[in-house]
């Protein structure tokens, strides 16, 4: 069934994460009709495992809904769920272009969170129809009044009018529904125009290809068509056109406001990014539209595999993943510590965990992850430039910033950060953002209690810790939301760490003057603790150059020898020795000092921790 | 050196908590005396069977069985046994193989209860050496170990055996319990050598799994040894046992000139040996095997004339160099290249340049300052 574009209403949910947007969604699909008590499975719209398991939507979703509204017309609701997570905000504003209407949801309890804030402003920016909602207003602790005064205070409007719902029990779903029909304009296209689509999202399938979810801008798109993605150029003939509704309904045609997916041989997700727009190949568009951007990695880290026999397995891995995330980005490097690996950059810290989390559980190798980093932008000593080489170096990998009288200055990356919090914490927050090396821009009380306090941080800064060092100094009352922010200049230096004067090149980083003696003090503690004693001394230094920053020593083992090694105890022994080399096989050996594997993996996994 | 022959007497007053041995607390005497019997009847067995039986299949070995020139008596505590019974044990071994007249025999021993008497009847049936088991003249670290006898004990046993006319006496010694004072130690040495023994055998206290002692350490009870400290109780036993004139001559042990234990350098050379009794393993020309373990069911295999044998492996010469390699450098005089070869050439040069290992073309000898580490050395030295 065909619905008109003034019946049809695309909306998204704003909602942050445990704030009930997959409870609510399900709940649509249950008022709808769309799941019985025996198709319902909870959190319905979020398929991978990570998603399921964190709460969280990875991957943007859309779904079909007919309802009879009580004017007595049957409408067609497009609900297209958004990633819920900073690192993903250029999905989630191409998911809000893809909508006209956003139902903004927060929990009656907790009130708003800079990452809902940071999205109900990317809607806004989209000229979206925002209609608030107030969820879980069954709980005790709910302070509905006052929570929508805050809304109101943000959103302008009365606070009586925002609309309060329990999505756990489902009272108050209906009105949402109505609302949505009733204040959502209808999307606007020209159906006789060249077909156009915007991509929100890609999907990689092992037996069909991308699955390519579009909103319908113009014309229409028909099964069979020859369709041509304009940023890529790739064109091929739609095999499959579909709707979800909830499960996939193949369609003959997709007109203006209509949402669904297609597919078209198409082999990885690279050739369907998520902001192109599709076209007919036979008559294109003259411009796509507007907002298409190309992914930007903002942190990178170095992916080893813990077995150096598992390389080959590891880019196949990778090349897979790659598939179905166009989003990061890897090429190999070789490590003197960790041997041959990827230097992979990723969105933020949440892609980079996901990416080596799917690596393990779907793929199943060990890896040693490096600690994050940023990409800086090195400008060298212009006496010191050859002729035909840049006088710019784009630096990914600590490792390879060349020596300090080779540089003239450095640029790092950084970020314009929103951060939200009752305002008996504004004291903790400016303090940690201070340590971080922040830069505050703006400070707004939105009410009495709530405080929005702008600041423009390094992104290195906030990459490691800073979210749990937020949360632990406000009891988890703050929250955060970021944007990438352009490139600042910044006094920083490469720390190395020497095992018995070997640099380790997987420990190097760079960090502030200011704080490369605390970094290179702790890391070589840390190292003391994991690294065991060995046959000789081994000393841990860290060094700024040649400069000699900190430095301690592991003591060597003075004594191994069994006691007692009679007749009755040399095939145990043997056994021991055998079993001890296979463990031999484990470590990873910087020059002659021997390094646990485990003890790696610990001492970079709090990287750049204090 | 010819093979040697190992007999194994389970029988303890009690167990120790540090031990590990194949050891039995509570036989009675008709147990024991059955235990007797059925090691008797194995050992014939054994005997009968030639040299071929307990060599590698097809290996180009001689039907008959070459003289052995050591016998030792393990346990437990064979001494527990009656002394009568202990010479018959003796004897047949003498009737059921051929031992040279000369050959070195020696029985283990616990301080308590030994009489000059009984000691007379071992060395009539040709017991030549005597291993007592001192561990300690320190009561709370002889406390700590769950050692039974009083400190004068050991030395009253080494003037038995020698009233007695055992040729050979040796102590010893653990140390390193955590109830261990330095003093307690330097003093232990000082008792140990006034009772001048021929040889002494110093333990590090190791902490065993399956023993009483793993598993207080587990509850909190008693401490794990602490391998510094033991580091530096190894160095003490080198120099005060040294200045007496007795020479190391292995990790764990010291001897005069001329009273080395003949029948534990035939197990650090890579020698043949068999082993009878309980748990008691052996080793021919590159074959090893291992007895039934618990006591009662030995004996009853050995009584109903069955196998005894409860495993048994055939080493590739690469297993043998490796064995080779990591007995041979607990040796003062270390291990011919030859006999190991090849060793991992890049690790050699390290530990050389560490101080671990003499710079030596032929042989692998570890220096005192790698003597400790002799386990560490013999990892790194493995090919591949």
């Amino acid at each position: 069934m065909t619905y008109p574009a003034e019946r049809i209403r695309n909306f998204a949910i704003i909602a942050h994460v445990d704030h009930g947007k997959s409870t609510l969604a399900d709940r649509m699909l249950q008022v709808t009709k769309l799941t019985d008590d025996r198709t319902m499975r909870a959190q319905y719209l979020d398929r991978m495992d990570i998603e399921r398991e964190r709460g969280i939507t990875i991957k943007a979703q859309a779904v079909r809904m007919p309802y009879p509204a009580v004017d007595g017309q049957e409408y067609l609701l497009n609900l297209i769920d958004t990633p819920g997570h900073v690192d993903f905000s250029y999905e989630v504003s191409r998911a809000m272009n893809a909508c006209e209407g956003a139902v903004l949801l927060v929990d009656a309890a907790q009130g708003m969170e800079a990452q809902t804030i940071a999205n109900l402003y990317v809607a806004i920016e989209a000229g979206l129809e925002v209609i608030p909602v107030l969820n879980k207003i069954d709980l005790p602790a709910a302070r509905p009044e006052q929570i929508a005064e805050e809304i109101a205070a943000l959103l302008g409007g009365d606070p009586t009018d925002i609309l309060k719902v329990s999505a756990k029990t489902g009272a108050g779903v209906v009105a949402v529904l109505e609302r949505i029909v009733e204040r959502v304009p209808p999307p606007v296209g020209d159906a006789d125009a060249p077909a156009r689509g915007l991509i929100f999202d890609s999907v990689y399938d092992a037996y069909r290809g991308v699955i390519t979810y579009m909103r319908v801008v113009d014309g229409r798109f028909v099964h069979g068509m020859d369709v041509r993605l304009m940023a890529t150029g790739f064109h091929n003939e739609i095999s499959e056109l579909a709707v979800i509704s909830p499960e996939p309904m193949p369609i003959d045609a997709l007109g203006p406001g209509e949402v669904g997916y297609f597919t078209a041989a198409i082999k990885e997700v690279d050739h369907a990014r998520v902001g192109d727009t599709v076209t007919d190949h036979g008559n294109p568009a003259a411009h796509p539209l507007p907002g298409y951007r190309e992914p930007t990695p903002m942190v990178f880290s170095g992916l080893y595999p813990v077995d150096s026999d598992d390389f080959p397995d590891l880019r196949e891995a990778l090349e897979r993943l790659r598939l179905n995330d166009a989003s990061f980005t890897f090429e190999p490097e070789t490590s003197v510590a960790l041997g041959f690996g990827f230097r992979c950059g990723f969105l933020g810290l949440l892609h980079m965990e996901i990416i080596s989390e799917r690596l393990d559980r779907e793929f199943d190798i060990p890896l040693v992850t490096t600690a994050p980093n940023v990409a800086y932008e090195v400008h060298l000593e212009p006496r010191m430039v050859a002729p035909n080489q840049p006088p710019v170096l784009a630096v990914s990998n600590p490792a390879d910033l060349p020596p300090p009288n080779r540089i003239d200055h450095i640029l790092e990356p950084v970020v314009e950060a929103m951060l939200l919090c009752p305002s008996t914490y504004v004291g903790a927050v400016m303090q940690l953002c201070e340590q971080r090396r922040g830069d505050l821009r703006k400070m707004e009380y939105i009410t009495e209690e709530r405080v929005e306090l702008h600041y423009e941080l390094p992104l290195a800064e906030i990459i490691f810790d800073f979210f749990d060092k937020l949360k632990s100094s406000t009891r988890g009352y703050a929250s955060l939301d970021y944007e990438p922010a352009g490139l600042r200049r910044g006094d920083l230096v490469k720390v190395d760490i020497l095992l018995n004067a070997d640099p380790v090149d997987a420990f190097s980083t760079i960090v502030h003057r200011d704080k490369s003696y605390e970094y290179g003090r702790a890391m070589v503690g840390r190292l003391r603790e994991l690294i065991p004693r060995q046959m000789f001394d081994v000393p841990i230094q860290a060094a700024i150059g040649s400069k000699i920053i900190a430095r301690e020593t592991v003591k060597a083992r003075r004594k191994d020898v069994i006691a007692k090694c009679y007749g009755g105890d040399v095939t145990r022994k043997r056994k021991l020795l055998e079993r001890q080399k296979e463990g031999k096989k484990r470590m990873k050996s910087v020059g002659t000092v021997e390094i646990p594997q485990e003890a790696f993996v610990a001492a970079l996994s709090v990287g750049g921790g204090d | 050196m010819g093979p040697g022959l190992y007999l194994h007497i389970p029988f303890c007053q009690h167990h120790c908590g540090y031990c590990n041995f194949a050891v039995m607390t509570g036989a009675d005497d008709a147990f024991r005396t059955r235990y007797i019997a059925a090691l008797k009847m194995d050992l014939s067995a054994v005997a009968a069977g030639g040299p071929r039986a307990v060599a590698p299949p097809g290996a180009d070995v001689a039907p008959e069985w070459p003289t052995f020139t050591s016998v030792f008596v393990g346990g437990g505590t064979p001494t527990l046994l009656a002394p009568s019974d202990l010479a018959g044990l003796l004897r047949h071994a003498r009737e059921a193989l051929p031992v040279a007249d000369d050959a070195e025999v020696t029985s283990e021993a616990n301080p308590d209860g030994l009489t000059a008497d009984g000691l007379s009847a071992l060395v009539d049936a040709g017991l030549t050496r005597l291993s007592i088991g001192a561990q300690s003249f320190a009561p709370g670290v002889l406390s700590f170990l769950d050692r039974r006898h009083d400190r004068e004990a050991p030395l009253r046993a080494v003037a038995a055996a020698r009233a007695a006319g055992v040729a050979q006496v040796s102590l010893d010694l653990i140390y390193g319990a955590p109830a261990e004072t330095a003093r307690d130690w330097a003093a232990s040495l000082r008792t140990a050598l006034a009772a001048r023994p021929d040889h002494v055998s110093a333990y590090a206290l190791t902490l065993e799994a399956n023993t009483p002692y793993a598993a207080r350490v587990r509850g909190g009870a008693q401490a794990a040894p602490d391998d510094d400290v033991a580091a530096e109780r190894m160095a003490v036993a080198g120099e005060v046992l040294g200045a007496a004139g007795l020479e190391r001559y292995e990790t764990s042990n010291w001897a005069r000139p001329g009273a080395r234990c003949r029948h534990n350098l035939t197990y650090w050379g890579g020698g043949d040996y068999l082993g009878v009794g309980a748990g008691a393993h052996g080793h021919w020309q590159g074959r090893r095997w291992w007895s039934t373990r618990p006591p009662a069911r030995y004996a009853d295999a050995a009584l109903a004339g069955g196998s005894t044998t409860a495993g048994s492996e055939i080493l590739d010469d690469a297993t043998r160099r490796v064995e080779r390699l990591m007995l041979g450098l607990r040796l003062v005089g270390g291990v011919d290249r030859a006999a190991v070869d090849p060793v991992d050439e890049t690790a050699l040069r390290d530990l050389v340049s560490a101080g671990l290992l003499d710079e030596d073309p032929d042989r692998l000898v570890l220096t005192a300052a790698g003597r400790p580490l002799a386990d560490g050395v013999t990892l790194r030295l493995l090919p591949g």
